[in-house]
């Protein structure tokens, strides 16, 4: 036959899996370490790890190696290992007053308790391409400065500010109807709809960057009303703490590197009492763009109005990276049985339509379930 | 942690724990990759759906090895049923040697210590990407199907929610008035595979991207037949001897797919659904899809669809060959309208 299916056996994927191992490295440098892409590429693993919902640093920058940087790849990896790990408890709720923070912004205010503190950016700076790092000798530019280092602050959150005054709706979380008190899991229960908002925002959390980032913005770009206000936007380690199995106490076990926003947008849903919605955004790494944008959906989607990025089935239907990603590159998959049925349809009915425009009777479909 | 006290919650004994670790499958992994509470989840969810023929039943979809939309649902469905001694085929497009299905199978046998084989007679599960074998079914074997899209209301509204809603009252009419358009606009339902049922005359239930050509095997089958969607979280059945009707009108009836003057071009069959193909010389050719079916009949072209079952029994689908007697395919009313 001069026709090859995407047919074959173990061999053939076997053969595709080996040249694209061979590809890792398409040139003559040496490869990647592990330790380099956990060191230089941790806006990458940040990616993997918060659309994996997996804080594992080193596990994702394997998962980055191995993908080959494909940010949805290495997510899909750390979650597909997520799901055969057993569980063996959950950590104490963590006030994020206590992050340890290394960046903080507050648009909201000139001047915040605490202060402005800018941290780490480039936000502020001229995007130019460096051709100097074609040839960097990694030379660290704070080398000369003559402050000491110091450790990250914890700082009060803007938000308390706010709250103080009595100017910020505080929508309910929503708990797991079988456990009060235990937040909802959309990996262990389907959600359905209406959704509490612990499940919208776990799933935001985990939402793809690109897709949050997007579905943010159509609020701004005028599918919607939520142009918010940020308190701050802010970026640090967070403690992780769990019960002590034996003692029963509460122990510090990690700190996961995070970023958080809290948002408010002059919505007043209680004209006797106007109020601030509001709209929480928090991502594992240092993830700004995601943070804020799953703010403003949090928000939008509290607000249930019609535009697209307000309908929590419609927002969370389409926001996760490994669904979206998946179903979309199934399409490669071989399809020649549905498309037969298609052809056969559309043939039939174009005989229909000429038959009918040559003025003979459109033939007669005898053709049944039971031929 | 249930107790603050206990490391392992669902283990009741040691064995249970040295069980969740032995080395029956891939190092490493539980035996059929997913750990035994998610069987049992995924098993209750099977239960549930045999119990509400066509009815949706959310589950809890696990991540899987593979990437969702590309079998998820029927692979977490077939290793919950799967041991030992079963005897595991999967076909994808009706193909057994399609990369996908091959995948599928690789991970079953790796994980689940499973006989494989590409003889439909001889497997008790079958997990197939739309398309329904030619060899008639028995009672003792389960046919899993992957799902894509497991509404078919989808079609005329696309919140799950509003349609969760019709299906519990049973409004189908606006998918009865899409048809309806369909007619008026193209003279005929337009609709090719995924094509909408009424099963047990209760619920609408997409059958999978099946071809209209496999839609009337599921009526009154003596299999049991389960629809999985990894991606989208849900299971359904139709259990055997469920009706299942396809939604036509009185004028315009339910029709398969035709291939008028075609035989398949490897084994000479008429009465099996081909698939078209496009040849570098510019010819087309028809071929049969069950290239595993096809594979008998080369070597018996006479053999039926219904060879290994007991001669007096019917075998199913369009077309069949006239030596069996047909099976209870009489038209009931249960899925059309006037």
């Amino acid at each position: 036959m001069g026709y090859v299916a995407v047919e074959a056996g173990e061999d053939v994927i076997q053969r595709a899996e080996e040249l694209f191992e061979k590809q890792r490295v398409d040139g003559e440098s040496d490869q990647l370490s592990v330790e380099q892409v956990d060191d230089q590429f941790s806006r990458l693993t940040a990616q993997a790890m918060s659309e994996g919902g997996l804080y594992a640093p080193r596990l994702a920058a394997i998962a980055v190696k191995q993908a080959q940087g494909d940010t949805a790849e290495a997510a899909f990896l750390l979650r597909a290992y997520r799901s055969t790990l057993e569980r063996w408890g959950s950590s104490r709720p963590v006030e994020t007053a206590e992050l340890f923070t290394t960046r903080r912004v507050s648009p909201a205010y000139k001047d915040v308790p605490g202060g402005q503190v800018l941290g780490a950016t480039k936000d502020y700076t001229q995007r130019l391409l460096d051709f100097e790092l074609t040839d960097d000798d990694g030379t660290d530019p704070t080398e000369e400065w003559d402050a000491e280092p110091e450790d990250p602050p914890q700082l009060r959150n803007v938000m308390e500010v706010l709250r103080d005054q009595g100017l910020v709706h505080n929508p309910e979380t929503g708990s797991d109807e079988d456990q009060p008190g235990t937040p909802f899991d959309a990996t262990r229960e389907p959600i359905t709809y209406p959704a509490p908002r612990a499940a919208v925002l776990q799933e935001l959390a985990r939402g793809e960057t690109g897709a949050v980032t997007a579905l943010g913005y159509s609020e701004l770009r005028g599918y919607g009303q939520v142009h918010p206000t940020l308190g701050e936007v802010r970026t640090g380690d967070l403690p992780v703490r769990i019960e002590h199995p034996y003692t029963g106490d509460e122990v510090e076990v990690t700190r996961a590197s995070v970023t958080e926003t809290e948002c408010v947008v002059p919505i007043y849903e209680k004209a006797d009492d106007p109020q601030f919605s509001f709209g929480y955004g928090l991502v594992f790494g240092r993830n700004e763009r995601k943070a804020i944008g799953m703010s403003i959906l949090d928000a939008a989607i509290q607000l249930d109005g019609d535009a697209p990025a307000q309908d929590a089935e419609f927002v969370l239907d389409i926001v996760d990276g490994i669904d979206s990603f998946g179903f979309i590159e199934h399409l490669k998959l071989p399809h020649y049985v549905t498309f037969q049925s298609i052809l056969d349809r559309i043939r039939s009915i174009r005989e229909r339509t000429a038959a009918a425009s040559s003025g003979d009777d459109a033939p007669v479909q005898e053709v049944s379930a039971d031929d | 942690m249930t107790d603050g006290r206990s490391v392992v919650p669902d283990a009741e004994s040691v064995d249970d724990l040295l069980d969740g670790v032995a080395d029956d499958g891939l190092a490493g992994y539980n035996y059929a990759y997913l750990d035994e509470h998610t069987k049992r989840e995924v098993r209750r969810a099977t239960l549930k759906a045999i119990a509400l023929p066509g009815h949706q039943v959310p589950f809890a979809s696990r991540e899987m090895p593979l990437a969702r939309g590309w079998g998820t649902g029927g692979i977490q469905t077939s290793l919950s049923l799967l041991g030992p001694e079963d005897a595991f085929k999967v076909i994808d497009q009706g193909s057994d040697e399609s990369v996908n299905a091959a995948n599928i199978r690789r991970l079953a046998s790796r994980t689940a210590d499973v006989e494989t084989t590409t003889d439909a007679t001889d497997a008790s599960v079958i997990q197939t990407r739309h398309r329904i074998p030619e060899e008639v079914l028995d009672d003792d074997q389960i046919l899993v199907l992957q799902v894509p899209i497991t509404d078919p209301l989808r079609r005329v509204d696309g919140s799950d929610d509003a349609n969760r809603r019709r299906h519990a009252h049973k409004n189908y009419s606006k998918m009865w008035v899409a048809l309806y358009e369909n007619v008026v606009e193209y003279g005929e339902i337009k609709l090719s595979s995924r094509y909408p049922v009424l099963v047990d005359d209760r619920y609408l239930m997409d059958p999978s991207p099946i071809p209209r050509w496999d839609v009337p095997k599921l009526d009154d089958a003596d299999n049991l037949c389960l629809f999985a969607a990894g991606r989208e979280a849900r299971i359904y059945a139709v259990p055997p001897h469920t009706e299942v009707e396809p939604l036509a009108f009185k004028d315009r009836q339910f029709q398969v797919e035709r291939f008028p003057d075609q035989a398949c071009a490897n084994c000479g069959s008429e009465d099996t659904f081909l698939t078209e193909v496009e040849t570098d010389d510019g010819d087309r050719r028809y071929a049969c899809n069950d290239t595993s079916f096809c594979e008998k009949r080369r070597a018996n072209p006479d053999l039926s669809k219904a060879h290994h079952r007991d001669g007096n029994d019917h075998a199913w689908g369009p077309a069949t060959d006239p030596s069996v007697p047909d099976g209870p395919t009489e038209n009931s009313e249960g899925g059309e309208r006037e």
